[in-house]
């Protein structure tokens, strides 16, 4: 990662030299400005959630749920640790349902859990589990083409559904076969 | 609108009657969970903030035409077509970024052509790769970013060789 922001700043950077020195410092403030309304927008989006989540857990429901899901994602991860396992169960979920910013949370803290214990195979894996799209209905698609006037939003739902599948088994595939050699 | 609408506040009156029957206090527990949320975008923040500065000057300098016009030779061959290779290559870096290019194609094209099929599948079937990679490894002490990140990349990009072939058929 440090490489290729490395390489990117620096061609970025030489052609703003070389072509418009003047935008160089507006390019970096709106990707700032960006970062900043994106903060925000998802702070609000996790108070959503990780209040349903804390609701979720003292009602002893995510108990039931993560038993349900647990030798699903016991052996998809490699791991033993019921509360990164129960976050990670909670991820795909979310992901599935295509609940929009119900996963992020879930996600990180299971990867920051299973990254402590020393399992980066499981945190890799949930990372390109969620990095190749697990979204069952893609919402904003058939949005957009229903706004821009198509006659079949719909239509593009099969060979999505196979192109994610398609990406999501192969990311999985890639991570088992790569897996460093304990 | 679809199913998911009926789905959020469907879930959130189950859960909270739910959890009334079982004598949970929901406001002192709804708030504690809200405490978390202010940390947890914290921690994301110094990430976030660098991966966009680097999508703004990758899309504003010009380097991402160029890159696409270099690649969309080789993109054809694969049977991608020339006129969605911008957003091929803008996905991994930038939601907003891929989501305006969509809407360009559907209007220069139309939605129900060949290409705003295409389009459509290449979008819905990848992920922003390095904002999600940046938001997921975020204030990790060890950081591998390098394999997973790729692997995914990889997955996504033969994922859009694959649909826009299933577009001819489908």
């Amino acid at each position: 990662m440090n490489g290729i922001f490395a390489l990117i700043f620096i061609l970025s950077c030489a052609l703003f030299l070389f072509t418009d020195p003047n935008g160089f410092l507006s390019a970096m403030l709106s990707g700032g400005e960006k970062a900043v309304a994106l903060t925000l927008s998802l702070l609000a989006v996790y108070c959503v959630w990780l209040g349903f989540f804390k609701v979720l857990e003292k009602s002893g429901l995510a108990a039931s749920l993560s038993r349900a899901t647990m030798p699903a994602t016991r052996r998809l991860f490699r791991s033993s640790d019921q509360e990164a396992l129960t976050l990670a169960g909670g991820n795909l979920v979310a992901n599935f349902l295509g609940l929009p910013g119900a996963p992020t949370p879930l996600g990180i803290r299971a990867v920051r859990k299973f990254s402590d214990a020393g399992n980066d195979f499981a945190a890799e894996m949930l990372f390109v589990l969620n990095a190749t799209s697990l979204q069952l209905l893609p919402t904003t698609v058939i949005a957009l083409r229903l706004s821009a006037g198509s006659s079949s939003p719909a239509d593009i739902f099969l060979p999505t559904l196979l192109a994610t599948l398609f990406t999501t088994l192969l990311g999985a595939g890639l991570v088992f076969l790569l897996r460093r050699r304990k | 609108m679809t199913w998911v609408a009926f789905l959020i506040p469907a879930l959130f009156l189950a859960l909270f009657l739910f959890a009334l029957f079982k004598k949970v206090k929901l406001y002192d527990c709804f708030t504690e969970g809200i405490k978390e949320a202010l940390p947890l975008a914290a921690s994301l923040f110094p990430y976030l903030a660098a991966i966009l500065m680097l999508s703004a000057l990758f899309e504003q300098s010009g380097l991402s035409q160029r890159i696409t016009a270099f690649l969309t030779p080789a993109f054809r061959v694969l049977g991608i077509p020339a006129e969605i290779s911008p957003l091929v290559l803008i996905k991994p870096f930038s939601g907003s970024g891929s989501t305006a290019l969509l809407s360009e194609i559907f209007s220069s094209y139309g939605a129900d052509s060949y290409i705003g099929r295409c389009a459509s599948v290449a979008y819905g079937s990848s992920e922003t790769v390095f904002y999600i990679s940046a938001v997921y490894f975020a204030g990790l002490k060890k950081k591998h970013l390098l394999r997973p990140t790729a692997i995914a990349l990889f997955a996504n990009f033969l994922g859009v060789v694959l649909g826009c072939l299933f577009c001819r058929f489908l």
